[in-house]
């Protein structure tokens, strides 16, 4: 009987009963049926015949209420079995609404794994154990966030490199997205040997199973399922835990966006700081400072200090922060291990106990500039792509573990940093052309004083003597004097406006220079002869070189060069002495060049001294006429005939005026006959 | 040229001109002539128009001698320049004949 299920024995019973029931009333209604038809059947006399039929319809009843009772028994358990079906389904949806609802809300990753888990137990065998791990960005692993289930103490609080996952997981579940089930680890011994291998935590498992969990296209984690009993995990049974995986993968999804979010507000309240802070001032140095004291602070650090340098061996400090009682590193100090090292990385470099790092034992057991710390920290600075620096960070006396939030930050500040020092150059950069533009446009007021100075002699001169030639009474010979001394300042103040002009033509390019050969001979000793009427108290001396040769260029524009430099020499040796005018010929060049035993121009001078408006002003110098042209003039005559012009000079001693031009190689007879 | 500028536009006067190169040799003459106005010229070598007037401020016994600048500009920080070191008026130039008369006259005891 014990074959039997039990609610068979009810039917068979029901239907024996139905069947002697039946076969009773038409032994009745026979018995009945035949007395009013006048026969009667002696039970015990004829009962042979009717018995026989009797018990053979007994049977046959007896047979039909069997076949009954099973095909009923079979509906019976058929219809109970979609009863209990359709309960377990309505439990599955209760349970994934419940998840869902217990899901609602902000919550951090630690309390949707908890409620995840209470959820998920309801929906798999009591045997089998689940952990979530969810992808950590800053970490780069799967962090383990909740286990629950017999094997759950030896997952929990596990993380997971993903570049160390194993291959299978990574490429079937992390990179395509799909479930892995291995119902019998036993049966996939190989896959299952290198699995485990890889992730020694899950090798005890029988029956194994890793679901990726997706929101919205971004794989945010996966679920482990394992179990002790292989044939625990197949396909249909982790189908619950599948759908209810989407549900916690969209809260996941959310609670990560949210700490992601926090995060980067937090880092942007203190980089707002930093750049409040680094607004007040554009200084380089001071938006280092700014920024070093305020990370520190955040960061609760012992010392924080910035090392700027293009090369890694080149990082010196430039700035330091140190908490009281912290012996600083010394500003310019170099060789600072976990700066060099970042720098030399590339990337944030931390550790939390040196000690225990055999990177840094070396470094700074060895004397090193912060052999004080035990958890050290440094993150690169990157400018244009080129190193610029780094931030460096030191922990005194205990060690401290950088938490993912620390290192962004570091991050973060490194990167507004590098924007801030770029912009801070940028804006150096911009101060420098204001200040030179600033410079050329004192420069050129500096130049309207200088000419309107220069103007305003020769002005009063033709001014005073034209009132008094028309209001008061002269002679003829006086007028005649008088005229001649407004024609001279007339030719004065006309020489000046030639002057600017022409310099102002050879700048720009527009002045037509003639091809001719010059002696410079010549040139030398006219302007000497023009000179030396106005010099009484100078002793003019030429040194002239006869084989000097020729030089192809503009008479007119070489006798401007020489006539300059020799007024020069006098207006700037007003106590006399000599001055030596020379000529050489040096190769294919020709030199010419004035000295004098004047006042001098000062070292730093010597290059202005030929730039418009450059004249040295001095007190020495107020009294001497010039529009400051005179040299500038020179240099563009001799520039534009492919020569040199240069000057030497002690002050107080005396000035020498170089001048070289290239010689005329061609024709020397020919060129001589042309000259003279 | 201003030099004789000023010859000339003061020879028709009754008053007795005289005339020196540069601020050394103006202030021999100032010791030497104690004139009744002294005009110079800003920019001079040796020593400028400020420095000896500064010199003249410096003696007691020249220090009533009215100074007046002829200077190349009639901008205010010249100007102030002057009257820091104890200039009696300043002519800008170009300045006319007539005024430089009347600032003689002005001065001038004879």
């Amino acid at each position: 009987m014990r074959i039997l299920p039990r609610s068979l024995h009810f039917y068979v019973a029901a239907s024996t009963i139905y069947a002697a029931l039946v076969f009773l009333a038409v032994q009745w209604i026979y018995s009945i049926q035949l007395a009013e038809s006048g026969l009667v059947i002696a039970r015990r006399d004829t009962g042979d015949v009717l018995s026989a039929i009797q018990n053979v319809s007994f049977v046959v009843w007896l047979g039909i209420s069997l076949i009954a009772a099973v095909v009923l028994h079979r509906l019976g358990k058929a219809f109970a079995e979609a009863r209990s079906e359709g309960d377990q389904k309505e439990q599955v949806l209760g349970s994934i609404f419940g998840l869902s609802s217990a899901l609602a809300g902000p919550l951090d990753l630690e309390e949707i794994g908890r409620r995840f888990l209470s959820t998920v137990r309801g929906a798999l065998d009591s045997e089998v154990t689940v952990a979530l791990i969810v992808y950590d960005d800053v970490l780069e692993a799967f962090r383990t966030i909740a286990a629950d289930g017999p094997m759950g103490a030896d997952l929990h609080g596990q993380t997971y490199s993903a570049s160390a996952l194993p291959a299978i997981i990574r490429t079937r579940v992390i990179d395509h997205r799909r479930s892995l089930i291995l119902s019998n680890t036993g049966t996939d011994a190989d896959t299952w040997a290198k699995l485990s291998h890889d992730m020694p935590q899950v090798a005890s498992a029988r029956s194994f199973g890793a679901l990726p969990l997706v929101s919205r296209d971004r794989l945010v984690g996966a679920l482990l399922l394992l179990s002790g009993r292989a044939g625990a995990l197949v396909p249909d049974r982790v189908q619950v835990p599948m759908i209810m995986g989407q549900y916690v993968a969209a809260s996941i999804h959310t609670a990560l966006s949210v700490s992601e979010a926090e995060a980067r507000a937090e880092r942007e309240t203190m980089v707002n700081r930093v750049a409040q802070r680094a607004r007040a001032s554009l200084d380089p140095d001071e938006i280092l400072r700014a920024t070093v004291e305020e990370l520190a602070r955040v960061l609760g650090v012992s010392r924080a200090l910035v090392a700027l340098g293009e090369t890694e061996d080149d990082l010196s400090v430039s700035y330091e922060w140190n908490a009281a009682g912290v012996v600083p590193v010394g500003i310019g100090s170099r060789g600072i291990p976990t700066a060099q090292l970042a720098a030399r990385l590339g990337r944030t470099v931390v550790v939390s106990d040196i000690r225990e790092d055999p990177r840094f034992a070396q470094a700074f057991a060895a004397g090193s500039t912060q052999r004080d710390a035990i958890a050290v920290a440094a993150t690169p600075i990157r400018v244009g792509g080129k190193l610029a620096g780094a931030l460096s960070f030191a922990q005194i006396g205990q060690p401290r573990e950088w938490s993912a939030e620390d290192i962004s930050l570091m991050e973060a500040v490194a990167q507004e940093l590098r924007v801030a020092i770029a912009s801070a150059e940028a804006f150096a950069q911009q101060r420098r052309v204001v200040t030179e533009l600033e410079a050329l446009n004192r420069a050129k007021s500096d130049f309207v004083s200088v000419v309107s100075h220069e103007f305003r002699t020769p002005l009063t001169g033709i001014q005073g003597f034209s009132e008094m030639m028309r209001s008061d009474d002269l002679t003829l010979e006086e007028m005649r004097e008088y005229a001649g001394d407004i024609n001279k300042d007339a030719q004065r103040l006309n020489r000046m406006i030639n002057e600017m002009l022409d310099l102002d033509k050879m700048e720009s390019g527009r002045m037509p220079l003639h091809h001719d050969p010059v002696d410079l001979n010549a040139v030398s000793g006219e302007c000497a002869d023009r000179v030396r009427p106005n010099a009484p108290t100078h002793s003019l001396t030429l040194r002239l070189d006869p084989d000097l040769g020729m030089v192809l260029g503009d008479r007119d524009k070489l006798v401007q060069v020489v006539a300059n430099l020799l007024n020069n020499a006098v207006k700037y040796s007003p106590k006399g002495g000599e001055i030596v005018l020379a000529t050489r010929a040096e190769g294919e060049t020709v030199h010419l060049l004035v000295r004098d035993h004047g006042m001098g121009i000062p070292g730093e001078a010597l290059q202005s001294i030929f730039e418009r408006y450059g004249r040295v002003e001095s007190r020495a110098t107020r009294y001497i006429q010039g529009t400051g042209l005179g040299l500038p003039i020179v240099q563009q005559i001799v520039l534009l005939h492919g020569g040199k012009v240069w000057a030497e000079s002690t002050v107080g001693e005396g000035s020498i005026f170089h001048v070289t031009l290239p010689r005329a190689v061609a024709r020397p007879l020919a060129a001589a006959g042309i000259a003279s | 040229m201003i030099r004789k500028l000023l010859q000339t536009a003061l020879r028709t006067t009754t008053h007795d001109a005289q005339f020196a190169e540069n601020g050394v040799q103006g202030l021999a003459l100032i010791e030497r002539m104690r004139p009744d106005v002294v005009f110079t010229d800003v920019a001079m070598p040796e020593m400028d128009g400020f420095e000896m007037a500064d010199a003249v401020r410096a003696r007691p016994e020249l220090a009533h001698i009215p100074i007046v600048f002829m200077t190349a500009s009639a901008q205010r920080d010249q100007i102030e320049e002057c009257f820091r070191h104890g200039a009696a008026g300043h002519l800008a130039k170009p300045f006319t004949m007539s005024e430089l008369r009347a600032r003689v006259a002005l001065y001038a005891r004879s």
